[in-house]
């Protein structure tokens, strides 16, 4: 059982905490999708805030036959259609796919709405990001490239590095503090501008 | 926060909790507002691998933890019920048959409240015969109209099935009354009564 399956049957026995984790979990990444619908950053947020709370009313009903993102993602999907309908706006006739927009940042339905600004930003925490991991120990670096980059769980990684799994949380917990450092750097002076 | 404490929330963002790690997270996020503050960065900063942070995030999901804290909390439910839910699945003969059963038995229920329903019969009044012996030495039909004006007939005389029973034994007494002869040994056959046709036998 995953880790989101047993974070779901915490809310479904009552306990909201779990479902703050879910929320901090796939925030970004729900927000993201609704961008590529509603073309406005502030009124994305509302209409994410609206899935999550239909989510929550609705997850007793989740039987955990997908995916919880994938449940979560087509909430959100039927959220912002509604939310444009209600408006008279005419929702995108196509809908980013669930796995895309998992797994990657680079499904094109959701990269034609992107800014300059946002542009901006993200290459600039990429290269935050490369820097950060340059400086780290080649075993702590070599970590969280596989834990962030391939998507290695922390027993695959142990297996690869032939390391126990304390370890491997051990680097990805010290590779992730120093990069969270200049990664929250970054964007303080983005806000300051 | 320890460590400790910092590495068991980096890997609840790796989502590698299970059971009691997993109890002992929320339970550190529930009490210590920094654990709440730790998760969030590493969150951001897990998102900005993939493109996604902002520091928008934190405020953002502070403000729709709000709104769940208004929903009702969710009742504990069976998760072995919820995840399978057995349905039995019935032959299509089966349902024929009970549709058939069901119209079946609305015909006979209609049947039976339209009988119940009908219209009372009234009762048939009695003729007494003495009434019409005043009219003998008339054509029947002069005997009739006498009758009817003496409210012996009945105005409705329906069918023979809906007399009733003791309308039809009353009109016998009065026809064994009126042609009868009692036996006259008492005490012997008393409550004997001999019918006769015709007057005389």
């Amino acid at each position: 059982m995953s880790m989101d399956q047993e974070l779901v049957q915490r809310v479904q026995a009552g306990d909201k905490r779990a479902f703050d984790v879910l929320i901090m979990k796939y925030q970004q990444r729900i927000v993201h999708v609704i961008t590529g619908f509603v073309h406005d950053p502030i009124e994305a947020q509302d209409v994410a805030q609206e899935a999550f709370i239909k989510a929550y009313r609705a997850i007793p009903n989740f039987r955990g036959d997908s995916a919880f993102y994938t449940w979560l993602y087509r909430i959100a999907i039927n959220t912002s259609k509604n939310y444009l309908t209600a408006r008279a706006r005419r929702p995108p006739t196509s809908d980013v796919d669930a796995a895309d927009a998992t797994n990657t940042f680079d499904a094109p339905e959701l990269k034609e709405f992107e800014t300059p600004e946002s542009n901006l930003m993200r290459s600039e925490l990429e290269q935050t990001i490369h820097d950060a991991i340059g400086e780290l120990q080649e075993d702590t670096a070599m970590a969280i490239k596989l834990r962030e980059f391939e998507g290695m769980s922390y027993e695959e990684i142990s297996e690869s590095m032939d390391c126990p799994i304390g370890t491997v949380r051990s680097r990805i917990f010290r590779a992730r503090e120093a990069i969270d450092q200049r990664i929250q750097q970054v964007m303080t002076e983005g806000e300051e501008q | 926060m320890t460590t400790d404490d910092n590495q068991l929330l980096s890997a609840l963002v790796d989502g590698e909790l299970r059971g009691r790690e997993l109890d002992k997270a929320l339970a550190l996020l529930s009490k210590d507002q920094s654990a709440r503050e730790c998760l969030q960065r590493y969150q951001i900063s897990r998102d900005a691998f993939h493109g996604y942070g902002t520091k928008q995030q934190a405020r953002a999901t502070q403000k729709i933890s709000a709104a769940i804290l208004l929903e009702a909390k969710h009742k504990p439910v069976n998760v072995q019920a919820v995840g399978k839910t057995n349905v039995i699945s019935l032959p299509v003969t089966f349902w024929q048959q009970s549709l058939s059963l069901a119209v079946a038995a609305s015909i006979g229920a209609l049947a039976v409240v339209g009988v119940m329903t009908q219209p009372k019969i009234q009762p048939v009044s009695i003729t007494p015969m003495a009434a019409l012996e005043s009219t003998q030495g008339l054509d029947p039909a002069e005997i009739t109209i006498a009758a009817s004006k003496a409210g012996a007939l009945p105005q409705n005389l329906g069918n023979r099935w809906t007399v009733e029973e003791q309308e039809i034994e009353d009109r016998l007494n009065i026809y064994l009354v009126d042609h009868n002869e009692y036996a006259g040994v008492s005490d012997i056959f008393s409550n004997a009564r001999v019918i006769a046709y015709e007057s005389g036998q």
